[in-house]
């Protein structure tokens, strides 16, 4: 009688082993392809403290930029383009929209400017774009994805007339807007910025020290772990919930996965914001250092959670939101140089590269 | 529902995509009470939701297991897991939960995953102001 109700949208965990020493190990464009970083989370077991080099790395997150109310025709001013987009020196993303129900845009480093619109506002837009693979059934989502730095949009054609009508005279869309740029792109954005009301805001970055806690038996070939209950645990270790439970007890059974160990202490580090991943691969890089010396346990592990309302996740690919628009990554790294790499995403995602 | 594929690399690379393999879902919940002064403890919370599962689905319904991994008891927000194949039953029936005590009340469902370690990270909670 309750057959369907036991059914559950489409997820899809990718599970990732290779080494950093393998000439053909996909990490860094892994990591690469994510572009809109929401937070990022760092776990070393058998630490109190994080060492110099990890910390000066965390502390050095670029900074972003929130601009209110940004008129998204301002993105496609000529000079704004020739100075930062075409340079590949920007990226952004719109801020408290959601991607189901509002309308929301992305512009990606490599020059893609991504809206996810609802179908009044493509309309009105007048611009060609594609109906959203994840609402075919209702028609209501459409996808635009233009490249600014193709001839077709350079200022002054016909295209780019257009785009930059539709966006400014019939849709008139205005957005806050999330904006970062690549070291050394601070200078061209003065000129945008100048015209709207903006602040500047650093990642925050919070620490803490979690003592005598339960830890599943980590070793390089992952044998003995199911990727689901490593990423539970982990969750766990993240959300601060416990895992000291026995399987009669009233409120909660969660236990941490067998086989385990117990450790005695272990830092925790967060960080959030509008990360970029050149960001994440510097610190992916720093773990690596740290894990060279001899320790008491020889993993780290580091999760990326991407914006839950980007119009894009992994590549250009399309993301939306059904329940919840999780797209993440989760790298658990070894003394060894192996890594596992754990890639999930929910129902509204293509499958992570 | 499962799809393997394996390179050709042995013990290097190893590429496994699970597709609705997730055993369990999690909730992030919070009770709204009419009455705002109103204090509940973690027990009382999972003993009403369980209350909510017996209304709306029997007996059957009552004996659905799930897990209350974490309460606030000041902002009356709960993470919540669930065998995915109950998560249906058990958001229905806290949608359908109207009174507490004699006083209407709602539960709000902030997020929702297959993932726990998804709700650690919810974008929507970025407060830059």
């Amino acid at each position: 009688m309750f057959g369907d109700l036991e059914r559950t949208p489409r997820t899809l965990l990718v599970c990732d082993r290779s080494s950093f020493l393998d000439e053909k190990n996909r990490l860094s464009s892994q990591v690469e392809q994510l572009h809109f970083n929401y937070k990022v989370s760092m776990l070393l077991p058998e630490c109190s403290s994080a060492p110099s080099h990890l910390e000066a790395v965390l502390n050095s997150f670029n900074s972003f930029y929130l601009i209110r109310k940004l008129p998204i025709h301002e993105l496609l001013d000529k000079h704004f383009l020739e100075t930062s987009i075409h340079q590949g020196l920007v990226s952004g993303l719109s801020y408290r929209t959601r991607i189901d129900e509002d309308n929301c845009v992305a512009l990606m480093p490599n020059g893609h400017l991504s809206l996810s619109l609802d179908k009044d506002s493509f309309e009105l837009l007048g611009v060609e774009g594609k109906l959203s693979k994840f609402n075919q059934r209702t028609n209501s989502r459409y996808v635009v994805s233009v490249d600014l730095t193709d001839s077709s949009l350079a200022p002054g054609g016909r295209g780019y007339q257009r785009l930059v009508t539709g966006l400014r005279s019939r849709l008139q869309l205005k957005t806050d807007f999330l904006l970062s740029h690549h070291p050394g792109g601070g200078a061209s954005l003065q000129a945008l910025l100048s015209r709207c009301d903006w602040s500047e805001h650093r990642p925050e970055v919070r620490s803490h020290t979690l003592t005598d806690l339960f830890c599943p038996l980590l070793t390089s070939d992952l044998q003995s772990c199911d990727p689901h209950l490593l990423l539970e645990w982990l969750g766990a270790v993240d959300a601060d919930v416990s895992c000291e439970n026995s399987s009669s007890s009233f409120l909660s059974s969660l236990v941490c996965p067998e086989p385990k160990t117990t450790m005695s202490r272990a830092l925790s580090v967060s960080v959030c914001g509008l990360l970029s991943p050149q960001d994440v691969h510097r610190l992916i890089q720093q773990i690596r250092c740290y894990l060279d010396q001899p320790r008491l346990e020889s993993w780290a592990s580091l999760t990326v959670h991407g914006f839950v309302d980007s119009p894009v996740s992994w590549g250009g690919d399309e993301h939306g939101v059904l329940r919840g628009g999780e797209n993440f990554y989760s790298l658990l790294m070894f003394h060894d140089h192996t890594y596992h790499l754990h890639l999930g995403t929910g129902a509204h995602d293509t499958c992570p590269p | 529902m499962r799809r393997a594929d394996t390179k050709n690399e042995p013990a290097v690379y190893r590429r496994v995509v699970l597709k609705n393999a997730s055993p369990y879902h999690y909730m992030k919940v919070c009770l709204v009470l009419e009455d705002e002064s109103t204090r509940l403890s973690a027990v009382d919370l999972k003993q009403f939701i369980v209350t909510g599962l017996k209304s709306l689905y029997g007996e059957v319904g009552a004996a659905l297991t799930f897990d209350l991994l974490k309460y606030d008891e000041d902002s009356l927000t709960a993470l919540l897991r669930v065998y995915s194949r109950g998560l249906v039953k058990l958001w229905s029936s806290l949608t359908l939960l109207g009174s507490y005590q004699n006083q209407t009340c709602a539960f709000r469902v902030l997020q929702v995953s297959p993932f726990l370690l998804a709700l650690t990270g919810n974008s929507r909670e970025l407060q830059l102001d």
